[in-house]
């Protein structure tokens, strides 16, 4: 109970993964909710990969952590200005109604 | 791993001494304060007329831009923290490897510069 | 050994609980803002791992950054998000669905998972011991000479998330006079004094 090893962080990267893939599910309408929970799943996967180097005493889980934040900045970045110059033409953010190339 | 946590024992002590002085400043009102609300003490107030409407403005998307360019160099500061600590022990292949790194992300600048993203009109 | 036990438990409950706040919250700003806190629970496991830097890059990063554009854009558009909001509950069995799911796959796989022996001979660069070198210091040691590839590939991605940005979102207005110093300086008197030779009651 009070030893914290490599399990107690794997519950709770999978906790952190669970509620990232649900809010995508539960927010189908709000693509921002939906950006934020992207976040969120590659906060807990950096959860894994820094519980693994800890635990494995090998520095290069958090090297790749690095990365991984590193792309995640970018994803929010673009995610974010793709949703603004969709906002900028359609005047909403109705995810809905992005289905023009469809078939 | 005990001692890098004690070196963390004066920030867990301010986040005690903040969290308690703002949880009892936003307690404090409720119990010490007098309260008689009506209906058009609560309403917003506007020089003599109803309020047209929402007091929530629209930010201007340039200002988004802005956030996003600091984003980017954000991250490029956050690369050169360990590279600067370890400069001596890198040699040659570190410190160029960086200067590529710092490169590639100038091209980025000059980029932005030359389409004037960082005008303001 | 059992405080840092106790943080663990406070730090991790807070980031679960903030985590849920940010798919539950009604206000998408309240969602940024429980984002926050659960980028800063986060951060503080990531220093009872021993993971120093990355925990401040979180912190400086993320809630510096991230979450202040996740801020502008909440800001910036003015949306209806009442409206947004609907179909939550139309959503919810599937979604409770597949989260359940989810979440058991996740704990079957953790209450049956054993390190493979050959992990432990398999570890590319050892942390040093942390009294002697920092953990800045254990990262930089191997990200710009062994994971060179890696490093370079990062500005990559940095740079083109400049540029789509820019090119996304940079409209310039029209018809905006603005100043340019090159042309300013580079003008001559030739080039913008004439002499015009006047007749006596004619004008020019």
């Amino acid at each position: 109970m009070f030893v914290i090893g490599l399990q107690h962080y794997l519950v709770v990267g999978a906790i952190l993964f669970t509620l990232g893939a649900l809010g995508i599910f539960l927010n189908r309408k709000n693509v921002i909710i939906i950006l934020m929970s992207i976040e969120l799943i590659l906060l807990s996967v950096n959860v894994n990969l820094v519980a693994f180097s800890a635990y494995l005493n090998d520095i290069v889980g958090q090297v790749f952590a690095l990365l991984v934040l590193t792309v995640a900045a970018a994803e929010a970045a673009i995610g974010l200005a793709i949703l603004v110059a969709y906002f900028r033409n359609r005047g909403s953010i109705a995810v809905e109604d992005i289905n023009l190339m469809k078939g | 791993m005990t001692a890098l946590i004690q070196d963390y024992l004066p920030i867990v002590v301010f986040l005690a001494v903040a969290a308690a002085i703002g949880l009892a400043l936003m307690a404090a009102p409720f119990f010490v304060a007098y309260k008689a609300p009506d209906a058009e003490k609560l309403s917003a107030y506007e020089c003599g007329f109803n309020a047209f409407d929402d007091a929530r403005m629209k930010f201007d998307v340039r200002f988004y831009l802005v956030a996003i360019l600091f984003i980017i160099f954000d991250l490029e500061v956050a690369f050169l923290f360990p590279w600067a600590i370890t400069l001596g022990e890198l040699g040659t292949f570190g410190f160029w490897s960086m200067m590529v790194f710092l490169a590639v992300l100038t091209i980025g600048f000059i980029y932005e510069w030359r389409k004037g993203a960082l005008e303001w009109d | 050994m059992t405080i840092a036990a106790l943080f663990f438990y406070l730090y991790a409950a807070v980031a679960c609980a903030s985590a849920f706040m940010v798919i539950a919250a009604r206000n998408p700003v309240h969602s940024v803002l429980f984002l926050i806190l659960t980028f800063v629970s986060a951060a503080a496991l990531f220093v009872l791992l021993g993971a120093e830097f990355l925990a401040m890059i979180l912190v400086v990063v993320y809630v510096g950054a991230v979450a202040v554009l996740f801020l502008f854009v909440v800001m910036m558009l003015d949306v209806d998000f009442a409206e947004l909001r609907q179909g939550f509950l139309q959503y919810l069995p599937v979604g409770a669905l597949v989260g359940v799911i989810f979440l058991v796959e996740l704990v079957l796989v953790l209450g049956t998972w054993a390190v493979a022996p050959e992990a432990m001979r398999a570890i590319q660069a050892p942390i040093p011991p942390l009294d002697q070198v920092s953990n800045t210091q254990a990262i930089g040691r191997v990200l710009y000479t062994t994971y060179v590839h890696y490093f370079q590939l990062a500005g990559v991605v940095l740079l083109v998330a400049m540029i789509g940005a820019i090119v996304l979102t940079l409209r310039h207005k029209e018809n905006v006079k603005r100043q340019d110093v090159g042309r300013q300086i580079a003008r001559t008197r030739a080039m913008s004094v004439e002499l015009k030779k006047v007749e006596p009651g004619q004008g020019i």
